[in-house]
């Protein structure tokens, strides 16, 4: 059987970005709202079939994704990574396939239930 | 030199000794411990027992020295010369396999003689061995390629090619399993001594001198023990490998897997090699405890009936008669609506394959629709204790413990075909450690000599009260085993007799800690199944005349369409279409041991796991999960959905079932016995103790996979063919 | 030596070498004449211009950086590892010592920790026959020289794993070369 250690306890690290949470939030924050600011040009250069508001919506379900995080260092690397996913759309590096990968349109949801699992498929 | 690993590269200061424990053990019988001497192996100090081999010296401190002959559970042969050592002050090199250590030697086995030795005994092995790497199934696994990178020398010298040449030597036939090229034998007589010391199948032998040397056995004769697989892992070189493997696969393509054999109730550790989806060879494992590092015929060569006879679709039967696949959901619907109609008037039996995971759902199932109808094929006496003592249906002392037994008492079993690893230790006792065996039953070959006791079941009772001879040795035995096989209890009388087996086991003296009664399975599904909660045998489904009968993985036909009412429904969940399928009204299919991970615990009650090497072919799915599919229709949902979440029912039901690979010693043997003697049928029957599997014609194809396996038809026919010969 | 250099004055007969009397003035090696005191000679700490033109607030997160911060003892990098969250949430890990192979009698390739993920579903690809499968973590078979190690990855990626115990110990036994020819033991060997 697997199990899971609980260690409790801390340890010592060298920080990547910020020192405490504070300044990690304020890193997260500053990211919300560049993006936030750059949503409408990103309608009107990607050409995407959707609304300001739905764009809106899921940039803060993608936010709120992460926000059970306790550990700075990995709210420090997703918030460069997800510099770096704006940086990219901002110099229209990405394409419209690839941004509206965000909203997985043609992902096919699989199937969650034991039943549909098992008729569909081994897993 | 070589590529090594990161990881040893690493820690190649820390050069620990790779499972070599040197285990202690503490017996009563050893009266003082024998001092122990030092030796210096490349100026590291060791402490040995006197007698230890150079070779065993160094493989202590983690040095192993090149060998193709030495095999740590055969004798010391000491012909390949490979192993090879300097030992200070000594002018000749010395064999580290058969010389045993003497105090202060320095031994060095990296200094130039060493090196030159090795270099030159590998350059006279390279003279006649063929170049026929690109089409030897060993080639990626060959210890003489990888000696000869290691130890050999970077150019031949041997100009003698163009003249007379390299040796070549006939292929022999020695069965439809074993591949011969005699050509590539570098005479090790690994194989040699495999048959004769650990199979018991004096057959292989060397006729010739030099390099008219051949192995073989010198007539025409198969290799036929259920044992002869192994020497194909034994040769060193690709002279003998398997012939159903042959030009199949290379071993850097194959992906390895752990997993357990069920087609006997050893449950001996084996590696399922696969590649693109299907299974190509299993191998074994090396577990102490069960199989050593030996693997059974019908283990080992009974996969590709894996690909025959398949059920890859559930099915159903019309109203003209005939079994028409459908999809699953049409299949669910329909099963479940019997199911639902007919009430609390299920039953079901497990079959020999089955895992505990099904096990357990189907039990749940059943319980829930409120009948309690679950069977299992092979029947158990219920009278007395019956299944509810551990200690009554298990081996108890465990296959290990076979060796150091003193005296062994068989009653009713031929461990030869129905576990063959048992036998291979029992055999191990009887060479190394001056073991007596008797046996009460037919008269069969086990491979090693034993007091024949008659077939008369009251042969038990006489043991008991002390009128024959053999009861003294029993008595007078500090390690007695006393093995009864499962077929016999499957007799009307079978309660008398396990009552009698028991109070005789009651009545030896051995020393602390030892159990003598012991009980050997035949099916693997069978333990798990009493543990579970099964009622062994297949009496209460006729006497309960059910209208649904759930067959899981059924195919012994211990129940047929006669016992059952009129209009029964019956359901077959399993993988093969065996006897089984054909009586059904409904087939689920399943998967196979290798396709599934699944739980089953061999005759010591040891639990072991089943990993999934490929995935289950069709529309096949995992057992417990169409058990669980099927509840969910009928709106009786078990309240498990993964592995993880039965796995823990498993643990409620029986805690033992998900600690895998221990043994838990069962106890209660005196209450065991007490309550036996209230047996209802307390009289022995005089009809004489027999075994179903008495030859080796019987041992090929007892369960659904191995009867689906063309290999083990011609092993089948083989066997009969060798009867007409005259040798 | 510098201060040599220049009081005679040669390098003023180089004219391509103006700029070297500049920084010979100011070199603290022109304060000695022994090199070995030059060497010792402690110099100003060198300010580059990013640091000099920074606010006493970021003076002091430059120096936070440079020390250390508390965070939980058990790291989970699942979140950052890049893998889809269905192959952390749904797979299970099995740690084991890899068997050494049947066929040989080295032992080079046991004695270490492995971790692999439980085997997903193959099937013929349908244009060429080739095998296909839909697991991206099929072939992920990461190696440690210990067990702990191995759990200590599995839990830092948020991995559900289980160890598979081998069983490899045995019982040590010296072997003799003089059993085979035993006047009236069993082991006496009928194949020479």
């Amino acid at each position: 059987m697997s199990s899971h250690a609980i260690r409790a306890g801390t340890k010592q690290v060298r920080p990547i970005l910020s020192t405490d949470r504070h300044e990690a939030r304020q890193r997260v924050l500053n990211l919300y709202k560049a993006w936030y600011r750059q949503l409408p040009y990103i309608v009107k250069q990607y050409d995407i079939p959707k609304s300001v508001d739905s764009l809106k919506q899921k940039l803060r379900e993608e936010f709120r994704k992460n926000d059970h995080l306790q550990d700075i260092r990995v709210i420090d690397m997703l918030v460069v990574k997800g510099q770096m996913e704006l940086k990219e759309t901002v110099n229209f590096w990405k394409q419209k396939g690839t941004f509206m990968s965000y909203f997985k349109d043609t992902v096919e949801p699989k199937p969650k239930d034991f039943l549909s699992k098992f008729l569909s498929g081994h897993n | 030199m070589l590529r090594t690993t990161l990881i040893k590269a690493l820690n190649a200061a820390k050069l620990s000794p790779k499972h070599v424990s040197v285990v202690s053990r503490a017996s009563s019988d050893v009266a003082k411990k024998p001092e122990k001497i030092e030796v210096f192996i490349d100026d590291q100090p060791v402490l040995v027992e006197p007698g230890t081999t150079v070779l065993q010296a160094a493989a202590l401190i983690g040095i192993e020295i090149p060998r193709f002959c030495y095999h740590e559970r055969l004798a010391v042969a000491g012909n390949c010369r490979m192993c090879l050592v300097e030992v200070e002050k000594s002018p000749k090199p010395v064999a580290a396999c058969a010389m045993p250590v003497m105090k202060g030697w320095r031994i060095k086995t990296e200094s130039e003689m060493t090196k030159k030795a090795r270099e030159g005994v590998m350059e006279f092995l390279l003279v006649n061995h063929p170049l026929d790497c690109p089409i030897c199934d060993q080639g990626g696994e060959c210890d003489l390629q990888d000696q000869s990178m290691a130890f050999g020398s970077d150019r031949s010298r041997f100009t003698d090619i163009d003249f007379s040449g390299k040796r070549a030597v006939e292929d022999k036939d020695i069965g439809p399993l074993i591949k011969t090229i005699m050509t590539r034998c570098i005479h090790c007589t690994r194989c040699i001594r495999f048959a004769s010391e650990v199979a018991g199948v004096d057959d292989l032998g060397t006729t010739g001198r030099g390099s008219g040397m051949e192995i073989g056995t010198y007539v025409q004769k198969f290799f036929l023990s259920e044992l002869s697989g192994n020497v194909i892992d034994l040769c060193p070189v690709g002279a003998l490998t398997s012939k159903p493997y042959s030009f199949t696969a290379r071993p850097w393509e194959i992906r390895k897997i752990d997993s357990i054999d069920v087609l006997d109730a050893i449950g001996s550790n084996i590696v399922v090699s696969t590649r693109t989806g299907e299974v190509m060879r299993i191998l074994p494992r090396t577990n102490e405890e069960i199989n050593e590092e030996w693997l059974s015929d019908k283990a080992r060569f009974a996969y590709d009936g894996l690909k025959r006879q398949r059920l890859v679709t559930p099915m159903l039967r019309g109203s003209d008669g005939e079994l028409t696949p459908v999809d699953w959901e049409t299949a669910l619907l329909s099963v479940g609506k019997v199911l639902r109609n007919a009430g609390s008037s299920v039953g079901a039996i497990a079959g020999g394959l089955a895992d505990a995971e099904a096990l357990v759902a189907l039990k749940d199932l059943l319980n829930r629709l409120g009948s309690e109808d679950l069977c299992t094929e092979h029947t158990f006496p219920m009278d007395g204790s019956g299944s509810d003592l551990r200690s009554n249906y298990l081996l108890n002392n465990k296959i290990a413990g076979a060796e150091d037994a003193d005296f062994v008492l068989l009653i009713g079993t031929n461990p030869r075909f129905e576990a063959p690893l048992l036998n291979s230790r029992l055999r191990k006792a009887y060479v190394h450690k001056e073991l007596d065996v008797a046996l009460v039953g037919p008269k069969v070959d086990l491979t090693y000599e034993y007091d024949h006791l008659g077939d008369d079941p009251n042969v038990i009772s006489e043991i008991a009260s002390g009128k024959h001879p053999i009861a003294k040795k029993l008595k007078a035995a500090k390690k007695p085993l006393i093995i009864l096989g499962a077929d016999i209890l499957q007799r009307p009388d079978g309660g008398a007799l396990l009552a009698a087996v028991q109070s005789l086991a009651a009545s030896t003296t051995p020393s602390e800690g030892w159990k003598v009664f012991n009980i050997l399975h035949k099916v693997a599904s069978q333990v798990a199944a009493l543990d579970i909660g099964y009622t062994p045998g297949v009496d209460k489904i006729r006497e309960n005349s059910p209208k649904v009968l759930f067959l899981l993985g059924a195919d012994e036909a211990a129940i047929d369409k006669s016992d059952l009412p009129e209009g029964c429904f019956v359901i077959y969940q399993g993988h093969h279409g065996d006897q089984g399928a054909v009586i059904a009204d409904a087939i689920l299919p399943g998967a196979a041991y290798t396709e599934k991970q699944a739980t089953y615990v061999n005759t010591e009650g040891r639990a072991q796991q089943t990993l999934q090497a490929v995935s289950p072919p069709g529309q096949a799915r995992e057992d417990w999960k169409i058990i669980r599919a099927l509840s969910e229709v009928i709106r009786v949902p078990l309240p498990y959905d993964n592995l993880n979440e039965i796995r823990c029912r498993l643990h409620d039901v029986a805690p033992h079932l998900t600690r895998y690979g221990e043994a838990e010693n069962a106890n209660y043997f005196k209450q065991a016995e007490e309550l036996a003697k209230t047996a209802k049928s307390s009289n022995l029957s005089g009809s004489p103790i027999d075994v179903k599997i008495k030859e080796l014609k019987d041992f090929y194809m007892t369960d659904a996979i191995s009867r689906a396996s063309p290999t083990m038809a011609k092993c089948v026919q083989a066997v009969l063919k060798q009867k007409q010969s005259k040798y | 030596m510098a201060s040599l250099l220049l009081r005679s004055g040669a390098l003023k007969k180089c004219p391509n070498l103006k700029w070297s009397i500049a920084s010979l003035s100011t070199t603290s090696s022109r304060l000695s004449d022994d090199v070995s005191k030059a060497v010792k000679q402690k110099e100003a700490p060198q300010i580059t211009h990013d640091t000099a033109l920074l606010n006493p607030e970021e003076i002091e997160q430059r120096k936070r950086l440079q020390g250390y911060i508390t965070v939980d003892a058990q790291s989970n990098v699942a979140p950052i590892t890049g893998q889809p969250e269905e192959h952390v949430k749904g797979r299970l890990v099995r740690i084991y010592e890899p068997a050494k192979n049947a066929m040989q009698s080295g032992t080079d390739n046991t004695g270490h920790w492995e971790m692999d993920f439980d085997t997903r579903e193959r099937w013929e690809n349908p244009l060429m026959g080739w095998c296909s499968s839909g697991d991206p973590l099929s072939n992920m078979k990461v190696q440690f020289s210990s067990k702990e190690e191995a759990i200590r990855h599995c839990e830092k990626n948020g991995w559900e794993w289980y160890i598979q115990e081998s069983s490899f110990e045995k019982p040590f036994k010296p072997k003799s070369y003089g059993v085979n020819f035993s006047w009236n033991k069993r082991t006496r060997v009928s194949t020479k």
